[in-house]
């Protein structure tokens, strides 16, 4: 009943962690990789907002969202480091994600310092395609990390 | 497995291409390197292309203030010397007729964080010396026998808010705090003035207050003040609703307190003065930033009645400033070209117009200018006092430095000037807020030698 539990749970919500490893729930890290990644698209959306209707109340939410995102990853990079620290080896299948997300993050920095600036510019139009940038860097690593470990679990 | 192992080795390499791509992008937009601002002075200053910046270029000057015995420099044939030391950020000054002189000590308000901007802002802004402790006061100082020492210093009005304007008419003296014009009664060798005020008008204050300076000016009549109201942003970043009868000169009926706008599209006008020969009200602005560190130019000019100067939608004329939407191109149409660019980021804070006999016989009728200095350009540039000459009412030439050495060859900064005045015997006054002193310039006759600091 058990065993059960946990294969059932690695299908849904992480595909590398593995049935041999104890594991309980999802690691801190993950939880706070979905956090900025909630933030980074709340920022596209209130920046295509003001791009319709130039209200500084806006670009004021997207440079929040973008650097609450930003908090979230420093702490989620900390809590891997932490996970990393307290393993043997690392998972290779983690790679793609990892080098995926931090190109996010790295976007997402240049569009904080974009952000940052004063005025219609700070926005429209650098800061409203780095925000959709972020975005669609954050969907193709999902979509590409979820890929090649699914049929590594089917075909292992 | 195998598979997997290809797409992770792949990927990689790929993507730190990508990584340094970006870096390599971000490091080319820091090219900031400022041109000689000669150039930029007069009445057509060289404009370069405007530029957008991740970081925009910030340089601050270490304060170190003055040692003892240290002083500013002036030209051979004058002499400065510290007329008072040991104020809480000095900013503006006023001379009364009987020949005291009024130390306005002020700080802005406290700024409010609408974006994460603000909180680095802020800090970078401690550095340079502008946050210091609020005083928020006026120090009257007086020479009792005249021999140029300031024997007498009391607190001659306290408890003010942000105060930065001083007129005086008649008996009524008058006080632009950063929220309203107060009134007080003034009787001729008063040196504290303890009766409440009485406010005239109010003035554009909070919550944001960005530009909290208001300079005033009574007309040769005393029937109007005329007021400077700066910006509340930089460029707009506060929503146009913010900006409501600022960015502009107000002229104040004194009798009744009402007010028109007298000029508007000044981004931040500092220091107001009348133009000895013609009469002309004069003014100097510190223009907008963030978009390089050749612009905009700061300036001196003639004030028209009923005059838009660009800001915010354009600068120098029709200069189109890409960060303000939506546009006014019926505004840009009428926007006046100011008279004389002291170039980019100087931060024109005082200006005196000479009306005095104690310096040599060239610095009459034209028009000293109080540099603080820049904080957003590599080099700096300002930390100084220039005089631009006048002809006919119009400046007539490049300007001179007078008073220098508030920055040492090290970029560490001993002072910033701020306000300037002309003492009752022809003494140029200067407010420096950062060494916490009020200097005297004057003309070095044989036989006389600096005096020490009162």
């Amino acid at each position: 009943m058990k065993h059960a539990t946990i294969t059932e749970a690695t299908f849904i919500g992480d595909a590398n962690s593995r049935p041999i490893r104890k594991r309980r729930g999802r690691p801190i890290h993950k939880i706070l990789v979905s956090f900025s990644a909630a933030y980074f698209t709340g920022a596209l959306v209130t920046d295509f907002v003001y791009w319709q209707m130039p209200d500084v109340l806006w670009e004021r939410f997207s440079i929040w969202l973008i650097v609450a995102g930003l908090v979230m990853a420093g702490l989620a990079t900390i809590a891997y480091a932490i996970d990393l620290a307290g393993r043997r080896r690392i998972d290779r299948p983690a790679w793609p994600r990892a080098v995926g997300y931090a190109l996010a993050v790295l976007l997402a920095l240049i569009n904080a310092f974009v952000h940052s600036r004063d005025g219609y510019t700070a926005v429209v139009p650098t800061g409203l395609m780095l925000s959709g940038l972020v975005v669609v860097v954050l969907l193709v690593t999902a979509s590409v990390a979820a890929f090649p470990a699914n049929s590594r679990r089917i075909g292992g | 497995m195998h598979a997997l192992r290809i797409a992770g080795s792949t990927s990689l390499p790929r993507v730190a291409a990508i990584l340094v791509a970006v870096a390599g992008l971000g490091l080319a937009g820091c090219d900031d390197h400022a041109g000689d601002p000669k150039v930029q002075i007069g009445a057509n200053p060289v404009l370069p292309k405007l530029q957008q910046y991740l970081m925009p270029p910030m340089r601050i000057a270490k304060v170190v203030g003055w040692g003892k015995d240290e002083a500013p420099t002036v030209p051979q044939g004058l002499q400065v010397h510290a007329l008072a030391t040991g104020f809480q950020h000095p900013r503006s000054l006023y001379v009364l007729p009987n020949g005291d002189v009024l130390v306005v000590e002020s700080n802005g308000p406290k700024a409010p964080v609408y974006r994460p901007k603000d909180i680095i802002t802020g800090w970078v802004q401690s550095f340079a010396g502008a946050k210091a402790k609020d005083a928020n006061r006026i120090t009257l100082l007086r020479d009792t026998n005249g021999d140029g020492r300031y024997e007498v210093r009391t607190v001659f009005l306290d408890h003010l808010n942000s105060p930065f304007g001083v007129a005086l008419v008649g008996h009524d003296l008058y006080v632009a705090n950063t929220d309203a014009i107060v009134r007080y009664p003034y009787q001729d060798g008063q040196t504290t003035i303890t009766a409440a005020g009485t406010k005239l008008t109010d003035l554009p204050g909070g919550p944001i207050d960005h530009h909290w300076t208001k300079a005033l000016l009574a007309s040769p009549d005393g029937s109007k003040l005329y007021v400077g109201v700066g910006s509340n942003s930089n460029i707009g970043e506060n929503g146009i609703g913010a900006e409501y009868e600022r960015a502009a000169i107000w002229e104040v009926d004194r009798a009744s307190g009402a007010h028109r706008i007298f000029a508007s599209g000044v981004r931040n006008p500092t220091g107001l003065q009348w133009e000895p020969e013609t009469g002309k009200l004069w003014a100097i602005a510190n223009e907008r930033d963030e978009i390089g560190p050749d612009l905009v130019p700061d300036y001196l000019t003639s004030v028209q009645d009923g005059g838009f100067y660009g800001w915010p939608y354009s600068y120098y004329g029709q200069h189109l400033d890409p960060r303000i939407v939506p546009q006014r191109p019926d505004l840009v149409a009428t926007a006046i070209k100011p008279d004389y660019a002291l170039s980019s980021h100087v931060a024109p804070l005082g200006v005196a117009m000479y009306t005095g006999t104690d310096l040599p016989a060239n610095y009459r009728g034209g028009a000293f200018v109080g540099e603080h200095g820049s904080w957003n350009r590599t080099p700096l540039n300002g930390y100084k006092v220039v005089f631009v000459p006048f002809s006919g009412g119009r400046p007539s030439g490049p300007p001179q430095d007078v008073v220098t050495g508030f920055l040492d060859a090290n970029n560490h900064a001993h002072g910033r000037p701020v306000g300037l005045a002309v003492d009752r015997t022809g003494g140029l006054l200067i407010a420096d807020d950062v060494g916490n002193t009020v200097w005297r310039v004057s003309s070095l006759r044989p036989g006389s030698s600096p005096k020490p600091a009162s």
